[in-house]
């Protein structure tokens, strides 16, 4: 049950660890090659993204070489390679804008900054964004200025953009080619049907209104279920879209506040969430929850606050988490 | 068998009528004829049956309407096709498939458990059945799902199932067993009304009750969802190697029966855990094992499905396959005469066949990741004591780089800040009209704008007192805090003096700390002007803290209230002068035209006085003296 520190290794047989000279926030991980983009997080203009290459065979990690590392302005909110096999080194990146980047051999091209406003020359902030693997032109946005732009990235173009919320928009998640949902400072999870825009579903409100949702996950594995965190909670809520307003399950284990969330990509019933208690869960959702709650399955425990976690369905083993300037990937 | 009934004749006719007739007479969940088994004398099977329990969807596509009576039927029918489609084996996986009306996805848990009775067979003496048939006399179980399975080899699905009372009876040389999701006491009458109103009689009563409404199964009320975590508690991760199994705990939603638990858990996995290393190739690292997995698929009810239906029709062969194998098990655990096996076996058979009906998209497939877990997986077993080890950073702003990532790094990027609309009038979605062309625009250029805009920020920041965080939005929210607060005591000191208004100073003003305002702040200046002032009414009574600084010490009796002094190029300057609104911006212009750059400004105003202790320094060459600063300054206690 001995955890070596985390500090002293940078490899182990069931963990491998990159740190990096800034503190890191945003990861993305790529089929193969694998691949690991991690985002700086520094609050000035100059940030950047490093380009590692992940070999699961013989558990390394390291910068790709050459180096493929790139500015990148202003800390990435969200790092995301295209969900297809057939375009491994399409990377996208939110921030003040959208940006698609081509990594190349050498080097990373910026392929093109897209700005979903029309009247102005500045996009509104992006908090997150989601890559639809059904239809991979599609892409999502969500913005502080409460709307949600639907891109076609192959043409570069506005398919749709929704006043989502009332609020702040923090997170955007697909559900279908179609079928988005989404989670705002006004404290509701929202899901939106592209053929249908008119109307929007409320599928959760926090308890206390105007509690913001922060992040939101949606289960790829049974489409019925999502998953929402809460700002300054514990909580990891689980809700089933069928019945809206009621979550199905709390999870309450974490002991400080949860920072991210991540359904497994090759189990339904499998969720990982990390948080300031430097904690890693995977979590197994029974059928039923007892009148105690649930108990996670397993633990990881990091070195400190875990601000962010990625279970890839490119690499569905591992599970990629990013505290103070490491970046770990962790074997399930 | 002392019945002497033909083989050929041992379900009568009509009977699924009948027992429709009865079971929904009485609104139960269901009835099944237990009769002499054709191929194995002495052994009691699956005569006949009828399902009057909440159903799940319906699939079919009805061209007629049918009513309640027809419904029934029809549905009791499906589940037995879909039982003999189920159990047909791999003959022809492909094949059969289509003449199914139902898929194992449908159905509801109390169908689910009509559906495994269809595979079960008693010895007569054996189980509730068989015991019926030996005595002869009527059986009343109460609790059925938590009876031993040594009395009810069913109770582990009757508790997936909520069944809570179970009642045979011998008729016609079977046996008639009646079950429901309540808990009904004991009532030979209803024996007696069942039997003789719908059993014996030929031409049957009408019944009033359609069928599937009387009984609600509990689970559609999640505040009732209890229970079954005491067994997913039991350290999961299971050790499984080969085959992956989709262990199914029972997955119902019976409550407060609480007290019970504890027993079945331990025997439900001492159970599966026997039958498992009886029958299947399952490998055992360790004795922790323990069942994980339960179908969610059926536990769940009618609510509508909006969007999406998980596709998975891919596990079916499977399913068939591991269907095929356990009910094989079933005749040979049948077949044993030793109780003790017959436990496990029938615990067994209750997974088995469950896991390889329900066999749908959800597998364990974290089973071979966690198999070895204690030397490869970065994870450990959860337990409660970890909780208490693990750090829990106090104090610090809990998700601070997240929200960092949210709340201030957005902030970051714009020059304009970006107000939460408040319009909370308009909910629903309206979308812009698609836009085609897509601005391409230079972050960059921005940049000196944004610099600019920043250095507003940080002098309207050191402006105000009690400023907490960095970002531009806690600037301004304090900022609009703290004139609210400057309005409020504006409104307080007018509405409640009765002292000489006097008027505001309006010429005087240097002219370039006007330019040098920013539109930021513009505003406050502009409304000032001929607000009334308010005198003055504390004397200077600031304590100094450094002797060793160059102090110059006021000279003028009641103005003054400026004292400066130096250390080097710093510059602390305290002063108090009548509040007025601007005065604190015409203070810092001034301060700033001396070359100095504040780097804290503390305020509080006081009965119309303002307080003020600025730290600067200066930033150029030239240093002015604190005797001129304390002159530039002294004007503004004189404004009175």
């Amino acid at each position: 049950m001995e955890h070596p520190s985390q500090d002293s290794l940078l490899k182990h047989p069931n963990s491998i660890t990159y740190e990096s000279p800034y503190p890191l926030y945003a990861l993305a991980i790529s089929h193969s090659p694998h691949r690991v983009a991690v985002g700086s997080f520094l609050e000035t203009f100059n940030n950047r993204v490093d380009v590692l290459s992940f070999d699961p065979e013989t558990l390394t990690l390291k910068p790709q070489l050459p180096a493929l590392s790139f500015d990148h302005p202003y800390p990435p909110t969200k790092l995301m390679f295209h969900p297809s096999t057939s375009s491994p080194n399409l990377l996208a990146s939110s921030g003040d804008f959208l940006r698609l980047w081509d990594l190349r051999d050498h080097s990373a091209e910026p392929l093109s900054v897209l700005n979903n406003s029309k009247s102005s020359e500045f996009c509104a902030p992006l908090t997150s964004f989601d890559w639809n693997d059904v239809e991979p032109r599609r892409l999502g946005t969500s913005s502080i200025d409460t709307t949600c732009t639907i891109w076609d990235v192959e043409r570069g173009v506005v398919e749709t953009q929704l006043i989502a919320h009332d609020k702040e928009v923090y997170d955007i998640a697909w559900g279908e080619a179609r079928v988005f949902s989404s989670v705002s400072a006004d404290g509701s999870v929202r899901i939106f049907d592209l053929r249908d825009k008119e109307h929007s579903t409320i599928i959760y409100e926090s308890p206390q209104p105007d509690t913001p949702l922060l992040r939101l996950a949606w289960n790829k594995q049974d489409l019925r279920y999502m998953a929402t965190i809460l700002m300054d909670s514990n909580k990891v809520v689980i809700l089933d879209i069928r019945a809206p307003t009621m979550p199905v399950a709390e999870l309450e284990r974490h002991a400080a506040s949860v920072n991210a969330i991540s359904w497994a990509p090759q189990s339904s019933r499998h969720i990982c969430s990390a948080g300031d208690d430097t904690q890693a869960l995977i979590w197994e959702l029974p059928t039923v929850a007892g009148p105690n709650g649930i108990d996670p399955m397993s633990v990881y425990s990091a070195g400190s606050e875990i601000n962010q976690l990625q279970w890839s369905a490119a690499v569905p083993d591992w599970i990629a988490v990013a505290f103070s300037n490491k970046m770990q990937l962790l074997k399930v | 068998m002392a019945t002497g009934l033909q083989m050929e004749e041992r379900v009568p006719e009509n009977l699924k009528k009948k027992l429709a007739l009865a079971v929904r007479s009485i609104q139960w969940s269901y009835a099944i004829f237990w009769s002499i088994s054709a191929r194995q004398p002495g052994v009691l099977e699956w005569g006949d049956g009828y399902y009057n329990g909440d159903i799940k969807t319906r699939k079919t596509i009805q061209a007629l309407e049918l009513n309640a009576d027809q419904l029934g039927l029809q549905r009791s029918e499906q589940l037995r096709e879909l039982y003999d489609s189920l159990s047909a084996g791999e003959a022809s996986p492909q094949s059969r498939r289509p003449s199914v009306a139902l898929s194992p996805e449908d159905l509801s848990d109390t169908e689910w458990y009509y559906l495994v009775c269809m595979s079960f067979v008693f010895n007569i003496g054996q189980g509730l059945p068989g015991r019926t048939l030996a005595n002869g006399e009527p059986i009343w179980l109460r609790n059925a799902h938590f009876a031993d399975s040594k009395v009810f080899s069913r109770s582990l699905l009757a508790k997936s199932a909520s069944i809570q009372t179970v009642v045979c009876f011998p008729f016609l040389g079977g046996v008639i067993e009646l079950g429901v999701t309540d808990l009904v006491l004991e009532d030979p009458s209803l024996i007696q009304h069942v039997k003789t109103s719908f059993l014996e009689i030929p031409h049957p009563i009408i019944s009033k009750k359609s069928a599937g409404a009387g009984n609600t199964r509990n689970d559609k009320n999640p505040a009732c969802a209890v229970l079954d975590q005491d067994i997913l508690d039991t350290k999961l991760v299971p050790h499984v190697q080969g085959e992956e199994l989709d262990m199914v705990s029972p997955n119902n939603s019976s409550n407060g029966f609480e007290p019970n638990q504890p027993a079945e858990d331990s025997f439900l996995v001492e159970g599966m855990n026997g039958g498992a290393s009886q029958v299947q190739s399952w490998q055992f690292m360790d004795e922790e094992f323990s069942n994980c997995v339960h179908h969610s698929m059926n536990s769940s009810d009618c609510i509508s499905q909006t969007f999406v239906e998980p596709e998975n029709d891919v596990s079916v062969p499977k399913g068939e396959q591991v269907n095929d194998h356990c009910l094989q098990d079933l005749q040979e655990c049948n077949h044993t005469k030793m109780c003790f096996l017959d436990v496990r076996s029938n615990d067994l058979h209750y997974q088995s066949v469950l896991s390889s009906l329900l066999k749908s998209s959800h597998q364990l497939i974290l089973g071979p990741y966690f198999r070895n877990y204690q030397r490869e997986s970065s994870f450990v077993s959860w337990n409660k004591k970890g909780l208490a080890h693990c750090q829990n950073p106090g104090g610090e702003t809990p998700q601070k780089l997240l929200k960092k990532v949210l709340f201030v790094v957005p902030r970051m990027h714009v020059g304009d800040l970006f107000d939460s609309p408040e319009d909370n009038g308009i909910k629903d979605v309206v979308w812009r009209p698609e836009a085609d062309e897509i601005g391409m625009s230079n972050a960059l250029a921005e940049r000196g704008q944004k610099e600019k805009l920043n250095e507003r920020f940080f002098t309207l920041k050191s402006m105000v007192p009690s400023i907490s965080k960095d970002d531009k939005l806690s600037i301004l929210d304090d900022a609009i805090e703290y004139l609210k607060e400057l309005e409020r005591r504006v409104g307080e000191l007018e509405s409640g003096r009765e002292l000489t208004e006097v008027e505001a100073r309006t010429k005087g003003k240097s002219q370039d700390s006007v330019e040098r305002t920013s539109d930021n702040y513009g505003n406050n200046k502009t409304n000032n002007i001929k607000k009334p002032l308010i005198n003055k009414r504390k004397a200077c009574d600031i304590d100094e803290t450094e002797p060793e600084r160059n102090r110059v010490v006021p000279k003028e009796g009641s103005t003054d209230n400026v004292i400066v002094s130096m250390t080097n190029r710093e510059v602390l300057i305290q002063m108090r002068c009548p509040w007025r609104e601007g005065v604190l911006l015409e203070i810092m212009d001034a301060i700033s035209n001396l070359q100095l750059d504040c780097h804290s400004v503390q305020s509080s105003t006081v009965e119309g006085t303002l307080s003020l202790n600025i730290k600067s320094k200066f930033k150029g060459s030239v240093v002015a003296s604190a005797g001129m600063i304390k002159q530039a300054l002294q004007r503004f206690t004189r404004k009175c």
